[in-house]
């Protein structure tokens, strides 16, 4: 008997002991790439460790709808000229190691990026406007003189060079960097898992650097708005590519999985309930050489605007994963203007008549061309060679016209791009914040492809610092009514990416948002402290 | 034999600072540096600075001289995409896996194969010749990310015995295992089977037979040896190849070994990485081919050194 009672005692006594550790929840995503060099999201962007911006609260971001939400901003004011903006910082926030984190981290983290080679510095000059951004960064002016102060341990204040109305959204990419950690190690805080603090919603437990997977567990010390409701994330690039990262779901290691458009059927037919679709804010467009032979003539390129059929492209080359675009600006983007996207249309004939108008009737005398895409993973890499070769049949059948396509590594074809060494690309380009300006300031005063279309650039500039918000979005139209006249770019396709996830994962953040997408990974803040496993 | 060894190892020497100048131009002769692949570059002014820090502002001779002046210290540099290490702790971290899988691959792999071909030329002509040949032949065309595909899907989703890829646990090793054993496992097949056969239609193995020795004896101690040579020319190199890693294998299998690190250091411009890779690989096929040549000597006797007649 006593023997017994004594075994039933010690199994619940272990059972006991046991239930917290089995009541952990791990969840293990798809998510980043395969190589990064610094845990920190204000050193680099595209070379950084995994989820570094995980380990950092912002000051504000997006949620599933994507309303602004304050994160380490309690609140944010803009002065009467439009020029000044000051954030509020909640109180108690801290890093993982115990420092106060203040608005000088804030601060700190932006000097430090205007002058120490940060590959996303053109950012917080194209979308923030700050105020001596370019002159610090190109080295003409001291990185005492940015618009940006410290007033006091709780407020920061920015000045912006014209009004920007928007601002607000472009702090969901305004990290802090922990200054204490510089000071006494230099930017190699971030090297390693020992030396790497917290100021997010996560913390670090390991990082794998030949593959860039990182595990993180629920932070201790974070006391900001979007506690995490599971205990370990395990994030790893290596499942990003859908022929490794499904066969690992459907064997129970990943918790979703991206899909290739061969898996979309049999993924479909297996989780009826657990596919998700994502409209991703990007656009593929076609931008040219606006100075170069043949595509100097505006009617060539207005040819090529009429001569894609862009609904016979999405719904059979890339059937699943891309909708058609008529405009730069993607549908359910702010600013997205139906106007703007009917006149994007497939007419053959208007199109060999801009053909003919241009002197090459019927493609007769017209030079062979090369288009110029890059070669990449992800969506894009799902989409552009198909469609490229898509395009290739249809000008060729349309407009008379030779076009080979070459890919090349990105570093290549950027450079190609900035240095105009071809005439013809196709151009992928996501969304760094929700904002209109963010796809109009792409071709804004030379910008990604060297146009320089002044009354273009006047409209852009004017919308940029214009309060009003129907005022604004008219201008964005009527900037874009230019690109379509002048035939600057030609708009293709928007993506869209289809997931699988597992009916073990749950929370808002796996469930669809109003217009029935589901953002996963887009929103990572968002989706990875709103999702719960079972 | 000693002198032979000494000059084979000068021309190692040679070879390996030929090889080093090639690459160095090579690597330098394509556009773009390690910080032109971003979408939005960065200005001028700290593009400079970077390109100061890391001794990229030099003229190429001088960068040349400075890195094999390293190297000939052991200093391979710090590589662009892995700043907080130096390129030798990068290797000696990302290389384990790598060694793991794909030696234990060529390990198991070779002798099935020598197995599978030795079955297959005694019983020539058989069934058992048939399923050998196809066996070979399966295992040399069909490439490596379809086998680890296949593998994948009938042993880790079908059948559920075994993880479908990931790292470290051994029981994730068996797979990609399976997949590198493929390639060592079809070569060898083929080359046990036409040298064997080949020795045993000499002359020798009649006499032996007529000497009584059982077939056992023949075929291990007489045929099997005098077969060895295109054996041993081919185990070292293949096993170089396949315990570097490889890119697929390790894609599919999630294994965080060197394999990726060969095409992100071109990708991403990592100079000194690149350079160490390239120059390993090197000097490991020279020292692979030496060693080769001095084990064929121990097999057969009648092989001489030059010079040493």
């Amino acid at each position: 008997m006593t023997f017994v009672r004594k075994l039933a005692w010690g199994l619940a006594t272990v059972t006991a002991l046991t239930l917290p550790a089995l009541a952990q929840t791990t969840v293990v995503a798809p998510f980043g790439t395969t190589t990064g060099t610094y845990m920190d999201y204000m050193k680099t962007v595209y070379d950084r460790g995994t989820g570094a911006e995980l380990l950092q609260v912002p000051i504000a971001t997006f949620d599933k709808e994507f309303e602004l939400t304050p994160m380490a901003a309690e609140s944010w004011s803009q002065s009467e000229d439009g020029l000044t903006w000051t954030f509020k910082l909640r109180e108690g926030l801290v890093w993982s190691d115990g420092e106060p984190l203040t608005a000088e981290d804030y601060v700190f983290a932006l000097q430090r990026a205007a002058t120490s080679g940060y590959d996303f510095a053109w950012y917080w000059d194209f979308a923030g406007g700050i105020k001596g951004w370019k002159e610090v960064t190109e080295g003409t002016a001291d990185v005492s003189t940015l618009g940006l102060e410290a007033v006091d341990d709780l407020t920061i204040e920015v000045t912006t060079t014209a009004p920007k109305p928007y601002f607000p959204s472009v702090t969901s990419l305004w990290y802090p960097v922990p200054k204490h950690k510089v000071d006494e190690l230099g930017d190699d805080w971030a090297l390693n898992v020992e030396s790497i603090v917290s100021s997010g919603p996560f913390e670090i437990e390991s990082w794998e650097k030949s593959n860039n997977a990182v595990v993180y567990t629920k932070s201790d010390t974070y006391t900001g708005p979007w506690q995490p409701t599971i205990d370990r994330l395990e994030l790893d690039p290596t499942l990003a590519a859908p022929e490794v990262g499904l066969p690992a779901f459907l064997a129970g290691d990943a918790d979703y999985s991206f899909l290739n458009t061969g898996q979309v059927p049999v993924a479909t037919q297996r989780y009826p309930d657990g596919i998700r679709k994502n409209a991703v804010f990007a656009t593929s467009y076609i931008s040219f050489d606006l100075e170069a032979e043949p595509f100097d003539d505006v009617n060539v390129r207005r040819a090529f605007y009429y001569a894609i059929d862009r609904e016979e492209l999405t719904s059979t080359v890339l059937k699943d994963i891309a909708i058609p675009a008529g405009s730069i600006l993607p549908p359910g983007y702010p600013g997205y203007n139906e106007e703007v996207v009917a006149q994007a249309v497939f007419d053959p004939e208007r199109a060999k008549q801009f053909l003919a108008d241009a002197g090459y009737a019927n493609g007769e005398g017209f030079p062979d061309i090369e288009i110029w895409i890059r070669d990449e993973g992800g969506y894009n890499g799902a989409i552009i060679p198909a469609m490229a070769q898509y395009l290739q049949a249809e000008f060729r059948e349309i407009l008379g016209i030779n076009m080979n396509i070459r890919a090349l590594p990105g570093a290549d074809w950027m450079d190609g791009l900035r240095n105009k060494r071809n005439n013809i690309f196709i151009s992928p380009y996501e969304y760094d914040y929700l904002d209109p300006s963010n796809f109009y300031g792409i071709f804004y005063n030379g910008g990604r492809h060297g146009y320089f279309i002044p009354e273009y650039d006047a409209l852009v500039a004017q919308a940029d610092s214009e309060s009003d918000w129907d005022t604004r979005v008219d201008l964005y139209a009527q900037a874009e009514q230019i690109m379509i006249d002048q035939g600057l770019i030609v708009p293709l396709v928007h993506p869209i990416t289809i997931a699988v996830v597992s009916d073990q994962l749950g929370g808002e953040g796996s469930q669809p948002n109003a217009l029935g997408f589901t953002p996963l990974d887009r929103l990572a803040h968002y989706f990875f402290t709103h999702m719960t496993k079972q | 034999m000693l002198p032979y060894v000494l000059r084979r190892l000068l021309s190692v020497a040679v070879t390996f600072f030929v090889v080093s100048l090639i690459i160095f131009l090579m690597m330098h002769s394509i556009p773009g540096g390690p910080f032109d692949a971003n979408d939005m570059p960065v200005s001028a002014a700290v593009r400079e600075k970077l390109m100061a820090q890391l001794g990229l502002d030099q003229p190429l001779h001088v960068q040349y001289l400075r890195y094999m002046w390293g190297v000939l210290h052991f200093d391979f540099g710090v590589p662009y995409q892995s700043p907080g290490e130096t390129v030798i702790q990068l290797l000696s971290r990302a290389w384990v896996p790598s060694l793991v899988l794909g030696g234990l691959g060529v390990v198991i792999g070779a002798p099935l194969g020598i197995l599978l071909g030795m079955a297959a030329a005694l019983n020539r002509n058989t069934w058992i010749d048939y399923f050998a040949s196809t066996v070979s032949t399966i295992g040399l065309t069909i490439p490596v990310f379809v086998t680890s595909m296949l593998l994948i899907l009938v042993f880790a989703v079908w059948l559920n015995w075994l993880p479908a890829s990931g790292w470290p646990q051994p029981e994730r090793w068996i797979l990609p295992i399976a997949a590198y054993a493929a390639i060592p496992m079809a070569t060898y097949a083929r080359y046990t089977r036409s040298a064997m056969l080949d020795t045993l239609s000499r002359p020798f193995v009649t006499v032996l037979r007529a000497k009584g020795l059982s077939e056992n004896r023949i075929v291990f101690q007489h045929v099997l040896r005098n077969s060895a040579i295109p054996l041993v020319t081919v185990f070292l190199p293949m096993f170089i190849g396949t315990a570097t890693g490889s890119i697929f294998v390790e894609a599919m299998f999630r294994v965080p070994g060197l394999g990726a690190y060969f095409v992100s250091s071109i990708e991403k411009r990592d100079y000194p990485l690149e350079m160490a890779l390239m120059l390993m690989i090197t000097f490991m096929y020279c020292i692979a081919y030496l060693l080769s040549d001095i084990v064929y000597a121990l097999i057969n006797p009648r092989i001489r050194m030059g010079g040493s007649e």
